[in-house]
């Protein structure tokens, strides 16, 4: 028997978990318009696992990049959820630099 | 140096577990006469992927089995999670969907508009705003 994915399955579904608390709190504090330095640092995690010895390491930041560049892509959801009242609306985000350029970039969502 | 190919699997198989998770539980429970059946069939096959990911003496198969069916078993439970977002208003109840006929009879929030279609505009809307926004999207 082979535990290895079994338990990184396990790991990675927390990870998951995690995402839902960061998107959630990250969007209310700081804004949605962050979504290209999360991506960007998913995409940056993700590649520097390839560099990584330990197979156990390299997984878990390769799945956490995974997750980052997920949770980019639903940090614009999430900021019209906390505007139709699903969520708390937090006025005063700390935005992120260049905001007004990434404003005209159309965020993704998948 | 050589390069570690596992990180780069693990964080294929988790963002293609998601995103066809996301999609798929949205996609299906919209068509679905029945929560049961893709209940079922996820766990099914989640079972059957985690048992690859045992069997298999490779460290990659092993772990994109591993992550892929554990996702598909959390998908499994996102079923009837969707349900309760349809119930909720959260998500768009499909009408020709007898199931989610019936939610739109029970309960007066299930609506067959999609709330989240729109752009941000940065500030708290009301239900009638978000609708309007909604239609000046379309």
């Amino acid at each position: 028997m082979n535990f290895f994915g079994l338990t990184l399955g396990f790991l990675t579904l927390f990870i998951i978990g995690l995402g839902f608390i960061w998107v959630i709190r990250g969007e209310r504090y700081f804004g949605y318009l962050w979504w290209p330095y999360v991506m960007g640092s998913g995409i940056l995690l993700m590649m520097s696992s390839l560099f990584i010895p330990n197979i156990w390491v390299s997984a878990l930041l390769g799945a956490f990049g995974a997750s980052l560049i997920w949770g980019s892509t639903e940090l614009k959801e999430q900021a019209i959820r906390a505007e139709v009242g699903w969520y708390p609306f937090h006025a005063k985000k700390i935005l992120p630099p260049f905001a007004k350029i990434i404003e005209k970039w159309k965020a993704p969502h998948l | 140096m050589e390069l570690n190919t596992i990180g780069l699997i693990a964080a294929a198989s988790t963002f293609l577990g998601v995103w066809f998770g996301h999609v798929a539980v949205r996609k299906v429970e919209f068509i679905s006469l029945t929560l049961w059946l893709p209940t079922g069939t996820f766990t099914i096959v989640g079972i059957i992927l985690e048992w690859f990911s045992l069997s298999t003496a490779s460290l990659s198969f092993s772990v994109l089995f591993g992550i892929l069916g554990l996702t598909f078993l959390f998908d499994a439970l996102e079923f009837t999670r969707q349900q309760n977002r349809i119930k909720k208003g959260h998500a768009p109840a499909n009408p020709n969907n007898p199931r989610h006929a019936r939610l739109l009879v029970e309960y007066a929030s299930a609506s067959t508009i999609d709330l989240l279609k729109r752009g941000p505009v940065g500030k708290p809307v009301s239900h009638k705003e978000a609708i309007r926004l909604i239609i000046e999207h379309l």
